[in-house]
């Protein structure tokens, strides 16, 4: 009885608040992916797949393929560079480590359009880079509306869901391995080959299926840096829904998202999971 | 900050690096292994200065306090692991692999992994990994001091016979005397980062250097005195409790400041009948410890002076707490430190 | 003394560094340049584009009424539910707790923009108008996950013994958890409160969908604005976000550090 109180008290309205905010909104828009599109109406509620099959026409599909693509070579990047820092923070000493961490969250937790707006003020036609380039004498060139200024952003934005978990990784094996190695004959490069890599791919599995979750459905930053070519599905989702009032296609499109999305993640924890379990029956 | 610190290590030598912790023993080994880069001085190996090498080019073999063996490869790509980075024909590697694993005694668990080994086996594993690649010198960093008591004194053999087979020079870092003592040709005693004493076991045990490796190295009483007159058969020393103490001949000037050591188990108990009593000790019984072989004795001299005795436990029944006692060191035992 | 470590380890750290906090760095030298024309770096300084940002007021309002107001509610009301949700979590024991759990963390690994577009449906379908309580529903659903990873984290380490060592000197249940568990994990719910206060003050991608005419956001206003090129205030108004942000970051590891220590 006292229990059945306390968890009424306790789990109740965060339940009932998720309920209404976060599972009814997606229901919606899962049957709203069934309903028949209306030029008038927006939608009527007549059931089709319809929005489904159009999901496999021409024009998403290269849409599709350039969001996969690019959040590809932007996992592909933030692992080059991620890990060089994670592993830096992983056996920094404390002080340098929480000043590390600190200049890592930071930009992680500025909003995403001051990021991507401090690119636009380096890579602008009148930007930073350009300027140098004209101090040089080369010609000012447009370096922002193309796919590489897309990455750019992404990577920058994205990196830090790639150091965290990897970081964690690594501060889980014993310096002395890699020190043996290192006493065994490795070159830096094999450490990190043969130690390194293989006891973190927890961190590497988590880390990369984060930010590829995280960039395939980016708005801000091809919005602002991908001008007009670079289209991917989050402004398609805009789009459709702000400005072209295509709902029931939107929906379609979401769902496909959120369950590609939902199917990356459980991978993800599963992984950690296991790998935690095994660190227990070590 | 270690140093200024010097020795040397002959070939085939083991010698042992032992001291309190945070003396900088480990520090020496992880510069000699090329973990750590002296800020000055060098390193040489045979000839060779190495202080600049990184440490995959040193071929210095290192044994771990914990192992450190691969958590994700097994018994046999442990030990294989250095001899794929020199790109070892397969043959030959798995050849040489066996016989390092025959030579720690474990033949039969190549195929498992670290986990499902016991510290022992571990350690036995770690060992074989290095020594498969015929290092130039073999470094342990407390090897032993994971493992519980009985399996310890029993890998110190097996350590030494190893050793001894290889004709490999071994220094081995240890903050157990017992291991130093057990194990080594010569012991570097540290402390603070700076050498105190470099000997043998016995010169290390008897001929303590300074105060610190007399009260490190067992157990032992040390006064503090000075020296109040030298002959050729003896040397005096007052301590400051006004106990004089007679020595072996030992150069000082008198008035010099001196510790003067006495090994609780060179003490005896002064009978009537021995022909040969020197410093004859007197005292009142105030503890008595009876540990089977042997009788811990505490003899109280004066307010600000006690003496531990140890005595053969066979005589435990004929002393007790509160009995005034009288007992004699041969001055052969009566060792004095300078400074 | 000099530790092993691979020679090119520092500049490529550096050289990361650099990349991910240039663009901060630019919009903070740009918001002191004298100069309209965002020059990096700038010839001459000068607070005109504070005086330009504070004179304006619409970004003004955006920042105090809209995104500051929305900033704390959220952060209030996250913190309420999510603690209440975290002590359930770690101190019920019931069927399906880990699915729960997991449940209350979906939000997390749900793109916001997702969610931006399903709220937006909702909504439309409902026929509520966008406004701050609409956003605001949202901001919580974002910000209570952070809330009961913080919470969580603290009951867990929490030694259970000091509860009942309160209840052997005759506390309550609830009066020992109140009294005694309560105070230990201020630390906490204080830092988990600052970091919901942070997600809903940076975040856009819920904004850009739900927010209506009276409740623009400073970063949806910052966006707006970028599409048609403004003047250096927008660097300005970053500015004062980046600053915020780092501050209250700055806190919460304040925090962390004296509860370590």
């Amino acid at each position: 009885m006292r229990s059945t109180l306390a968890r009424a008290g306790l789990l109740m309205p965060l339940t009932l608040f998720l309920v209404f905010f976060l599972v009814i909104p997606f229901l919606n828009i899962v049957i709203l992916s069934f309903y028949t599109y209306s030029p008038t109406s927006i939608w009527i509620p007549k059931l089709t797949i319809e929005n489904y099959r159009q999901l496999v026409e021409g024009s998403f599909i290269t849409v599709l393929l350039r969001t996969l693509w690019l959040g590809l070579i932007c996992t592909v990047i933030c692992v080059v560079f991620g890990y060089p820092l994670a592993y830096f923070l992983a056996r920094a000493e404390p002080r340098v480590k929480s000043v590390g961490l600190f200049l890592l969250l930071m930009p992680l937790m500025v909003s995403a359009v001051i990021r991507t707006f401090g690119w636009l003020v380096i890579l602008g036609r009148n930007g930073l880079v350009n300027n140098m380039f004209h101090a040089i004498g080369f010609d000012r060139v447009g370096l922002l509306y193309h796919e590489p200024a897309v990455i750019v952003g992404l990577t920058n934005v994205f990196i830090p869901f790639m150091v965290l978990p990897l970081m964690a990784s690594i501060e889980r094996i014993s310096p002395s391995t890699e020190e043996a190695a290192r006493n065994l004959g490795a070159s830096w490069f094999d450490v990190f080959r043969r130690v390194i890599i293989p006891l973190s791919s927890p961190g590497l599995i988590s880390g990369c299926l984060l930010v590829y979750s995280a960039a395939i459905s980016a708005f801000i930053v091809p919005a602002l840096m991908g001008g007009a070519r670079v289209q991917v599905l989050g402004r398609l989702i805009y789009d459709l829904l702000l400005i072209s009032y295509q709902w029931p296609l939107a929906s379609a499109i979401t769902t496909l998202l959120v369950v590609a999305t939902g199917v990356l993640i459980s991978v993800a924890l599963a992984v950690t999971r296991h790998s935690a379990k095994q660190e227990v029956s070590r | 900050m270690i140093g200024p610190l010097s020795f040397s290590v002959g070939a085939g030598e083991f010698v042992s690096l032992l001291g309190p912790s945070g003396c900088g023993k480990t520090t020496t080994l992880r510069c000699i292994a090329g973990f750590e880069t002296p800020s000055d001085g060098g390193i040489y190996l045979d000839g060779d200065r190495i202080d600049a090498r990184p440490p995959n080019r040193r071929n210095v073999g290192l044994v771990f306090q914990n192992y450190a063996l691969f958590p994700h490869l097994t018994v046999f790509e442990n030990v294989a692991f250095g001899l794929r980075l020199r790109r070892c024909r397969e043959d030959e590697l798995k050849q040489r692999v066996q016989a390092a694993l025959d030579l720690v005694g474990l033949p039969q668990l190549a195929e498992r992994f670290p986990k499902q080994l016991s510290g022992g086996q571990q350690q036995r594993v770690a060992i074989a990994r290095s020594v498969v690649l015929e290092p130039r010198l073999l470094l342990f960093d407390e090897p032993l001091s994971n493992l519980d008591l009985k399996l310890r004194v029993m890998m110190r053999a097996e350590l030494r016979r190893l050793q001894q087979r290889l004709g490999k020079t071994a220094i081995y870092v240890t903050h157990d005397q017992g291991e130093a003592l057990a194990l080594s040709d010569r012991i570097v005693i540290m402390s603070n980062g700076k050498i105190e004493q470099v000997g043998t076991p016995l010169e290390i045990y008897e001929r303590p250097a300074t105060p610190f490796v007399a009260d490190f190295i067992g157990s032992s009483n040390l006064f503090n005195g000075e020296i109040v007159a030298n002959s050729a058969t003896s040397t005096s020393v007052r301590t400051e409790t006004g106990l004089v103490l007679q020595a072996l001949p030992t150069p000082g000037e008198i008035g010099s400041r001196v510790t003067v050591m006495v090994r609780p188990e060179n003490i005896e108990v002064a009978s009537e009948n021995s022909t040969n009593v020197e410093n004859l000790i007197s005292g009142d019984v105030e503890e008595k410890t009876f540990l089977g072989q042997d009788l811990h004795l505490k003899l109280r001299l004066s307010e600000k002076q006690a003496l531990s005795i140890v005595l053969a436990g066979r005589t435990a029944r004929t002393h007790n707490a509160g009995d005034r006692l009288t007992f004699s060191v041969a001055r052969s035992h009566v060792y004095v430190i300078k400074g | 003394m000099k530790r092993d470590q691979p020679k090119l380890l520092k500049p490529f750290v550096i050289l990361t560094y650099v990349l991910l906090l240039a663009p901060l760095v630019v919009i903070v030298a740009v918001s002191l340049s004298a100069s309209p024309n965002y020059e990096f770096p700038p010839s001459s300084l000068s607070l005109r584009w504070y005086e330009a940002f504070f004179s304006n007021r619409e970004f003004v309002r955006s920042f105090f009424q809209v995104s500051l107001v929305l900033g704390l509610g959220a952060a209030i009301i996250s913190a309420v539910l999510g603690t209440l949700a975290a002590i359930g979590i770690v101190r019920l024991q019931f069927k399906g707790r880990e699915a729960l759990e997991a449940f209350f963390l979906a939000p997390l690994f749900i793109p916001e923009i997702l969610f931006g577009a399903a709220l937006y449906l909702i909504y439309a379908r409902l026929g509520l108008r966008p406004s701050m309580l609409t956003l605001l529903c949202g901001h919580i659903v974002i910000c209570t996950p952070f809330v009961i990873r913080n919470v969580t984290a603290g009951l867990v380490g929490l030694d259970a013994r000091l509860e009942e060592a309160a209840m052997s000197l005759g506390a309550g249940r609830a009066q020992a958890f109140v009294k005694v568990a309560l105070p230990l994990i201020q630390s906490s719910i204080l830092s988990a409160f600052i970091f919901a206060f942070i997600i809903s003050f940076s975040d856009i991608n819920l904004a850009l969908f739900i927010s209506g005419p009276n409740s623009t956001t400073l970063p949806v206003y910052i966006f707006n604005l970028l599409l048609f090129e403004g003047d250096p205030s927008v660097a300005a108004a970053s500015t004062i976000q980046i600053v915020i942000v780092g501050l209250l970051i700055w806190t919460v590891q304040r925090i962390f550090k004296a509860r370590v220590g």
